[in-house]
């Protein structure tokens, strides 16, 4: 995929935003959008990766890897690029590990209109520093996404929900690696994955009953407590136990940046951006409180 | 460069300095202990002009805010056990030793996060909390020597690290101190941390970023089912075509490991693991997790293996085989050291689907040099390591490896590999960065190590060649010739 | 300075620090200085390329317990035991290491009629309270049980202080090996001391006179037993002392007391009693020098329940006279072996760890720990055998 139109796009001078599917609160209003390109490149199954324009919608790149019995570990809407941008992994987190970790090389377009790669094909790789972690979870801040390698993963033989009254934590400590316990305070829900004999064997010792799909998370605000303060919350929420992430219907208090944090963003936004035209008045130290993916 | 105090100067002011803060036992200037932080692990040198043992973060928070004010580069440095001169200082450098932090500060076995101090050993790490059927699970191959801080620091590796994650993945939080002095914690126990990605950033920055003085790491569950085999082929291509076709197949083994002829045959006479002699490679295998999936991954490794050829496949009977084997293994390099006196490991990946193509050109390239090679590596990942073989007494023989180690590594990013998989850039493999990286792409790296440290002290000369944009301590100051050797 | 060692010995460490963790010192340091890739990276300057050899350079090599923990953990075979020998003999031929005093003692140890009578002495004072605690030396006897061979099928070494301070596991050795149906035979005055000490404190040309009287002492070719793993060790290494064929046939005639007794397990006789959980501590020149500790498990199992150590065998500081040498060191490595034996205490419920050597015995029993020599364990279960 040739990156030279996208950066051309994007140019070196002006507010520039980037637009996908506005899944996520969508492109900053009122200024030029640019759309990354979109696509799938390569599917390579025997090297567990995938390669694909940012601007890809996410049930493709899904539809693709259901056809070689893969699948990337991403939440479900919109497209690659912003689910990377805006870093938020979905209720499977606790199996499938964070968003973070699926990103292997990123090629973006900097503040200047130039292509830049960032880390490697491969799923090993420490050659030099891990720009694609800082890159996941920026909000378009530091350069817009324009390709992307993805690690992949077996689609599981069987995966299947059970709900009930249990102890989400007690269930936790039970099970083998589950891949989600969501609970609302009185209802509890699991996620199981893999043969299926260890599933229904694992399913016997929850008590759950089989449930169809989990609950419907409320998107009003999202909170990222540590896991094991979830025990004590209250009010009305779904929160994701083992994880941290809670979901709750209206909004939640915005955190203060410690000092030293806010000054490290400052820095790295003087460094990539220094005239601050990637996604202008966006701050991803802001954006942590908003509901949704 | 003139308006400069001389070293000798500076050095005496930061002596006295240190001592205040950490105490005049903390701080060693004696020739003959300077000498031994000269080098880590690899065979690469630099002159420390001090050397710190601190045992807090605020110990660390001197010895760096002493280093920032005389404008002192610095260096943090682990078991050194590393393998690409990370930990090898700068001429000049202040060496904070941070082997005496090494405490386990606690374990929730309900949360499966323990915080750490730098010094813990990644094993000693695993082993305080077996109580709890919980594991650390990046395994390096010197896991037992080597400390979590270096593990951070390096973005370590390890056999299980193909179904588990390398280093990152294992890394919640680190409290750091910057290069000025001040101290931030990038990311939280919480899923979520506030902005961006921090501590990702972090992590493999080869303490170019600053110290990690409490790391946060999270525990896995020992699973419940384990199957390890052993695999043997007549053809390094048949070994190799069963790792691709085990991936293909949709199994993630938790480690897949390969090991050609020689090396069996090494490991063989050393170990006496029951390694088949005559193999042209052999792949050990370790499936894990819940009992069904184990059965049929383990199951369908030995089918795939037996349509490529295996012409056997061993099964481990009991945790005791299943130790002997991995034992053969894990004590690869140990048999080797014993046919000659030197070696050269190196570390590269490449596209598994190219592992027979990249393998047969590193044979070639050694046989062009006149040097022995051996392969033992993590075919899961296609992590290679090919290890030259040399005796050191030999006249030439050092340029002949650093020259074959190079055509490697060309090698292996020809193929569409990288440069490191888990050992780093550090010194080693500095000058070969833009093999991989653009002039932009390396100015971008540049930008992330200024704003972490706009002075350029963090331990510099690593990871960037020289004239990717990075305001370096090189520039504050001459270094003296023979450092980056 | 040059340091009496081989270039080729020198040249084998490739510093990869795998010996680390398996290093006392090093694990109560973090220092390389007190690490064995430290302490060889500082021969290499010394001896390669010329750097003085300062008391920096003394005290880092003075600080080596010499357990030989990194021998077994090294990669590439590093005959560390013999850079350290070698360091220590061209330290002390040149009068930097071991002063005046320590060879006057050590000499002491060559006439077994005055370390007998002198630890008579030092129990009366014990008795008389004249003996400083810190000194950590254990309650000793005033009289010794008397020791009596019981044939000619095999030697018992009796050594030194072990003879003065704990006769009582020279008295279970014979018991055991004579209920395996073996006649033991004991040396005449020759075999004082092994000498091992002396090595260690690079004083070759006593060792060697020490092991030249020790094998006068063993004429013929019945095996030479040994219930004390330093002096086993050392017993082992005459060949390579003396560089004699004669050393080297009666190195190959010694056998730690285990060794032998594993191999005829099946000759003892049913024990009365089982004696339950009991933790071995493997002494560092039986498990990383003779690399013969798993004997002591086959010959304890037939009357306990051996527990093991989470600790990979790491050295518990006592090293011959190291203890008293290097209070501080020994005390914080004993430290961390008191927190490995609690641990498996806590787990199985044991009380009494059994050690096969006299230095760690004493050292660990300084501190309140019940410790006993695993033939003294076996001996007490055994028919007619008293509670130890």
């Amino acid at each position: 995929m040739d990156l030279t139109a996208f950066a051309e796009e994007i140019g070196s001078a002006g507010p520039v935003t980037i637009a996908g599917l506005g899944t996520r609160g969508g492109a900053v209003p009122g200024i030029r959008a640019v759309r990354a390109p979109a696509g799938i490149v390569t599917v390579q199954p025997e090297e567990m990766i995938v390669r694909c324009g940012a601007g890809t919608p996410v049930a493709e790149l899904d539809a693709a890897l259901a056809a070689v019995g893969q699948r990337v570990a991403l939440p479900p809407r919109g497209t690659v690029g912003g689910i990377l941008s805006a870093g938020r992994s979905g209720p499977r987190r606790l199996g499938d590990g964070p968003v973070r970790d699926t990103l292997l090389q990123a090629r973006y377009v900097s503040a200047e209109g130039r292509p830049i790669t960032a880390g490697g094909p491969t799923v090993k790789n420490v050659s030099g520093f891990d720009l694609c972690r800082l890159l996941v979870g920026s909000w378009g801040t530091l350069g817009f996404l324009g390709e992307v390698i993805l690690r992949t993963r077996p689609r599981p033989a069987c995966s299947a929900w059970y709900s009930g009254r249990a102890d989400p934590f007690a269930l936790l400590e039970r099970l083998y690696r589950p891949v989600s316990v969501l609970w609302d305070g009185t209802t509890t829900w699991v996620c199981l994955e893999g043969h299926p004999d260890d599933v229904a064997a694992q399913a016997g010792l929850t008590g759950l009953a089989g449930v169809d799909a989990p609950p419907a998370l409320p998107g009003g605000g999202r909170e990222s407590l540590p896991p094991s303060a979830l025990a004590t919350l209250t009010g009305e929420f779904v929160a994701e136990v083992g994880v941290g992430v809670v979901h709750r219907p209206g909004p939640v208090p915005a955190r203060p940046a410690p000092p030293r944090v806010a000054e490290l963003h400052r820095r790295l936004k003087h460094e990539f951006d220094p005239t601050e035209r990637l996604n202008p008045g966006v701050d991803p130290l802001t954006r942590a409180a908003a509901g949704g993916d | 460069m003139t308006a400069l105090p001389s070293l000798t100067m500076v050095a005496a002011a930061l002596v006295d300095e240190l001592r205040g803060a950490l105490g005049a036992p903390h701080v060693r200037v004696g020739a003959t202990e300077l000498g031994l932080y000269r080098r880590d692990a690899s065979n690469m040198r630099g002159d420390a002009a001090v050397v710190c043992f601190p045992t807090s973060t605020a110990d660390v928070q001197a010895c760096v805010t002493a280093a920032h004010r005389h404008r002192v580069p610095f260096v943090a440095r682990g078991s050194g056990t590393g393998l690409a001169g990370g930990a090898v200082p700068v001429d000049g450098a202040v060496v904070i030793v941070t082997t005496k932090m090494d405490r386990v500060l606690s374990v929730d076995p309900a949360t499966r996060i323990a915080w750490v101090e730098p010094g813990v050993l990644n094993l000693d790490l695993s082993r305080q909390v077996v109580q709890y059927g919980l594991h650390y699970a990046p395994d390096p191959s010197s896991q037992q020597a080597c400390s979590v801080g270096g593990n951070l620091a390096t973005n370590a590796g390890g056999p299980h690290c193909l179904a588990y994650g390398v280093t990152s993945t294992h890394i919640l939080a680190a409290e750091v101190v910057l290069a000025d002095g001040t101290v931030a914690l990038l990311g939280g126990e919480d899923p979520e941390p506030l902005g961006l990605d921090l501590r990702g950033a972090f992590v493999g920055g080869e303490g170019m970023l600053g110290v990690a003085t409490r790391i946060a790491v999270r525990l896995l569950p020992n699973p419940p089912a384990v199957s390890t085999l052993l695999l043997d082929f007549a053809s390094v291509d048949d070994g190799a075509a069963t790792v691709s076709a085990i991936i293909a197949a949709g199994i993630v083994p938790a480690a897949l490991e390969m090991m050609d002829a020689l090396i069996t045959r090494a490991v063989e006479q050393y170990v006496h693991a029951g390694f088949p002699t005559d193999a042209a490679a052999i792949l050990l295998v370790e499936v894990d997790g819940l009992p069904a999936a184990v059965a049929e991954a383990a199951a369908r490794v030995q089918e795939i293996g037996r349509a490529h050829r295996a012409r056997g496949v061993r099964i481990a009977r009991d945790e005791a085989e299943r130790a002997l084997l991995w034992k053969g293994r894990k004590t690869a390099f140990g048999a080797v050291a014993r046919i000659k006196p030197n070696y050269y490991l190196h570390d590269t990946v490449v596209p598994r689907a190219r592992l027979v193509e990249v393998l047969q050109q590193v044979y070639a390239i050694a046989a062009a040099h006149d040097l022995a090679v051996m392969n033992v590596f993590h075919a899961g990942d296609g992590n290679l390591h090919p290890l030259l073989l040399f005796d050191e007494h030999e006249p030439g023989v050092v340029e002949r490896v650093h020259a074959a180690g190079e055509e490697i590594v060309r090698a292996s990013v020809a193929a569409g590999g990288v440069l490191s998989g888990e050992h780093g850039i550090g010194l080693e493999k500095r000058d070969l960065m833009p093999l991989m990286f653009g002039p932009d792409d390396l100015d971008h790296q540049a930008r992330l190590r200024r704003a972490f440290d706009p002075d350029g002290l963090a331990n510099p000369g690593k990871v960037l060649p020289t004239g990717s944009g990075c305001r370096d301590v090189q520039e504050l100051r001459e270094v003296p010739e023979g450092v980056w050797i | 300075m040059r340091l009496d060692v081989l270039d080729d010995d020198l040249a084998t460490c490739v510093g990869c620090g795998l010996c680390l963790p398996h290093c006392p010192t090093y694990r109560v340091t973090g220092e390389e200085s007190a690490s064995p890739r430290g302490r060889i990276a500082a021969m290499r300057a010394v001896h390669w390329d010329g750097a003085a050899p300062t008391g920096e350079f003394v005290e880092f090599m003075d600080a080596c317990v010499q357990c030989r923990g990194c021998e077994t953990a090294c990669p590439s075979g590093v005959p560390y035991g013999r850079l350290m020998e070698g360091t220590r003999q061209a330290l002390a031929a040149e009068r930097r290491i071991s002063p005046w005093w320590q060879r006057l003692a050590l000499r002491t140890l060559g006439h077994h009629r005055a370390v007998l009578a002198g630890s008579s002495m030092l129990a009366v004072a014990q008795r008389a309270r004249l003996v400083p605690r810190r000194l950590g030396l254990p309650r000793l006897a005033v009289r010794r049980p008397q020791l009596r061979a019981t044939g000619d099928d095999v030697w018992l070494f009796t050594g030194c202080v072990m003879d003065a301070w704990q006769r009582d596991v020279h008295v279970a050795a014979v018991d055991v090996l004579t209920a395996t149906g073996a006649g033991v035979a004991l040396p005449g005055g020759g075999a004082a001391c092994c000498g091992s000490l002396h090595v260690h404190a690079g004083l070759t040309g006593d060792a060697r006179r020490l092991a030249t009287r020790v094998i006068a002492a063993f004429p013929g070719d019945r095996p030479v037993l040994v219930d004390s793993a330093g002096c086993g060790a050392a017993m082992k290494d005459y060949g390579h002392l003396l560089g004699t064929d004669e050393a080297r046939a009666f190195a190959a005639r010694v056998h730690d007391v285990h060794e032998w007794l594993a191999e005829r397990i099946d000759l003892l006789p049913q024990p009365l009693r089982h004696l339950g959980p009991v933790i071995v501590q493997d002494p560092c020149h039986l498990r990383h020098v003779q690399r013969a500790h798993l004997p002591v498990r086959t010959v304890l199992g037939a009357v306990a329940d051996v527990v093991e150590l989470d600790d990979d065998g790491l050295c518990c500081g006592a090293g011959g006279a190291y203890s008293t040498l290097h209070p501080d060191l020994a005390g914080a490595i004993r430290d961390r072996k008191l927190a490995a034996i609690t641990r498996a205490e806590r787990l199985t419920g044991a009380t009494v760890v059994a050690s096969a050597n006299p230095g760690c015995a004493l050292h660990l029993a300084a501190t309140g720990v019940r410790v006993r020599h695993p033939l003294e364990l076996v001996a007490s279960a055994l028919p007619g055998g008293r509670p130890r």
